[in-house]
């Protein structure tokens, strides 16, 4: 409850019908500056609430347009009540109690229209009629994510060793980063190669020919387990870094 | 920072395109499938992915189910695919009424020796295609569990071997038409591939109108020849089965096909007999591309052909629409390429 009700104090005084006054030979002036206290005796209140609570009546708070008194956030809920009471010609006085009830009702249709859609599992997305969201996939369920590797490290440490299988891997990784990294492709550790490849092709053909040779000499090493000697690793490796540059990223690939 | 090593790149790379070709001879290959192709292809308009998936399954040594909306090809293409092998063709036409022995044989009396005689049924050919299978009861569909798996009949106590090769091509219309039945789950499983027959685009229809108007529809089956021998095709399934798959593609499939044991939207997975059909399909598909090693490439491709029919969808999945082939996507999506 924000308010009180309010009835007329001359209502209010000839509920508890006081004795008339007897009149007097010279009224003195009225002291207008003076208060009076009204006192409201306990029946005339009990009165009040009775009459209050009986059907045949209907009061409503009374909220005066323009109090100083008020806070602008009193006084805005006021007006969008009094807009929604004259947009929807509801009864004339509108009260916050109505307006949180109802938004309480609503909260909790839309809960319970919720949860029996996800009992029901349906997908939501299918309906508002559009293709159901791509799911990505965590990184965390990832073996290895190629944003957080350390390439010139790792890269070299596999050159040292001898594992240039590795090392092709490592070289290719980092150039799907950089595409990536370009816009060029959408990383999706679900997507194949051929499918960044088209990708590729589409955003810049120019680059599709040394991409899909970088493509099919990762394949036949990783995939085909291709012996790898020293001076094809580095021709491949000088493929990749050449793909590399072109792409701007002689860093990671270098 | 620059990354130092001793493998600085030169500044013209030496192509080395020699050095990344397959170790394995895959030209015999290459060779007698393009021939089957053009032989199909005189008469089947497009469905270019439909034919490689068939001679895929034909590498591979598994039977395929086509499935599709009367008036699509099925029949045709099957009938084809079996006139380019130069080996025994059968046709059994699936009817509600069709016996385990009308499929399988029998054994007559033979009252002059006093002993009973096996009579093999239409089974007993190298290219069996069977038309409208689901119009068969359970009954007699159960009769070819042991055949297509096994390639024995085994009747009155006496297994018959079936010949090498030894391929089903069955047809059948999707299950919501008059008169289908559902295949059994164990049956369907013995399928390599369910492949999906398809309308033709607006540019093959009119190509396909062309050729009936210019008098070809008549006889198309007698311009076919047999271009591929048993022993041939005996020879190309034993470089098949010679290819490389490495370790984490391996567990690709192994990954891809255990999601469906696990998906909810799925109440029955697929068995490590389709994990087994991805690798042998795989295989074959990477040796058609012309590679001596299956890449996820052919593990990604294949996946819907081998599991769709072997995956059932929950009651709620399919009262929303759901299919099959959705699901497939979903699993693929959700399991890590291997790099």
């Amino acid at each position: 409850m924000l308010g009180s009700l309010v009835l007329s104090a001359q209502f209010a005084v000839g509920a508890a019908a006081p004795p008339p006054t007897p009149p007097a030979a010279q009224a003195p002036a009225p002291d207008r500056a003076a208060t009076v206290r009204l006192r409201q005796p306990a029946a005339a209140t009990e009165r009040l609430r009775e009459l209050a609570s009986q059907r045949e009546f209907d009061y409503r708070q009374s909220l005066a347009d323009s109090n100083p008194q008020d806070s602008l956030l009193r006084r805005f809920w006021r007006r969008v009540l009094n807009w929604l009471r004259d947009s929807l010609g509801g009864p004339s006085a509108p009260s916050y109690e109505g307006f949180w009830r109802w938004v309480i009702y609503g909260l909790l249709a839309t809960a319970v229209v919720f949860v029996v859609l996800k009992l029901l599992e349906v997908d939501l997305t299918r309906a508002f009629g559009r293709a159901p969201r791509r799911a990505t996939l965590d990184y965390e369920t990832l073996s290895e994510n190629i944003h957080e590797l350390d390439f010139p490290t790792q890269l070299r440490a596999a050159e040292d060793a001898g594992n240039f299988r590795l090392a092709v891997r490592l070289g290719y990784l980092a150039l799907l980063k950089q595409l990536s990294d370009r816009a060029l492709i959408e990383w999706q550790p679900d997507k194949t190669n051929q499918a960044y490849l088209r990708e590729l092709a589409s955003q810049r053909p120019a680059l599709r020919p040394a991409f899909a040779e970088a493509t099919r000499q990762f394949e036949y090493v990783w995939y085909g387990e291709l012996p790898l000697p020293p001076a094809l690793y580095a021709t491949v490796r000088a493929e990749q870094v050449a793909l590399g540059r072109q792409l701007g990223g002689a860093i990671l690939t270098g | 920072m620059e990354n130092e090593t001793p493998f600085q790149p030169a500044e013209t790379p030496a192509a080395p395109t020699a050095a990344f070709t397959p170790r394995t001879d895959l030209a015999q290959l290459t060779a007698r499938t393009e021939a089957v192709r053009q032989q199909i292809g005189q008469v089947i308009v497009g469905q270019h992915d439909l034919l490689e998936l068939l001679l895929t399954a034909l590498l591979a040594d598994g039977h395929v189910l086509l499935e599709g909306v009367p008036g699509v090809a099925k029949t045709l293409t099957a009938k084809l695919l079996a006139r380019t092998l130069a080996v025994p063709f059968s046709r059994i036409q699936f009817t509600p009424d069709l016996m385990p022995a009308d499929v399988l044989g029998t054994s007559i009396f033979r009252p002059a020796q006093g002993d009973f005689e096996f009579r093999p049924g239409p089974i007993f050919a190298s290219v069996v295609l069977i038309d409208e299978i689901n119009r068969a009861p359970a009954k007699t569909q159960s009769a070819l569990f042991e055949v297509m798996e096994e390639r024995t009949v085994t009747q009155d106590g006496t297994a018959h071997r079936m010949a090498t090769p030894f391929v089903v091509l069955a047809t059948q219309n999707p299950v919501e038409q008059e008169g289908t039945y559902r295949l059994p789950e164990a049956q369907l499983d013995r399928f390599l591939f369910k492949l999906n027959v398809g309308y033709p685009t607006l540019a093959e229809e009119i190509r396909i109108l062309q050729g009936h108007h210019s008098g070809f529809g008549g006889t198309p089956l007698d311009k076919v020849q047999a271009v591929l021998s048993a022993p041939d095709l005996a020879a190309l399934r034993q470089q098949v089965s010679q290819q490389r798959v490495e370790a984490n593609v391996l567990e690709y499939i192994a990954k891809i096909v255990g999601q469906t044991r696990a998906h909810k939207a799925l109440y029955l997975g697929a068995s490590p007999r389709a994990s087994i059909a991805l690798l042998n399909g795989a295989k074959a598909l990477a040796a058609l591309r012309g590679r001596d090693f299956v890449t996820p490439e052919d593990v990604q491709f294949l996946a819907a052909p081998v599991l769709r029919h072997r995956i059932m969808l929950t009651p709620e999945r399919e009262m929303e629409g759901g299919t099959a082939d959705e699901v497939v996507a979903q699993i693929v999506q959700s399991v890590e390429v291997p790099r």
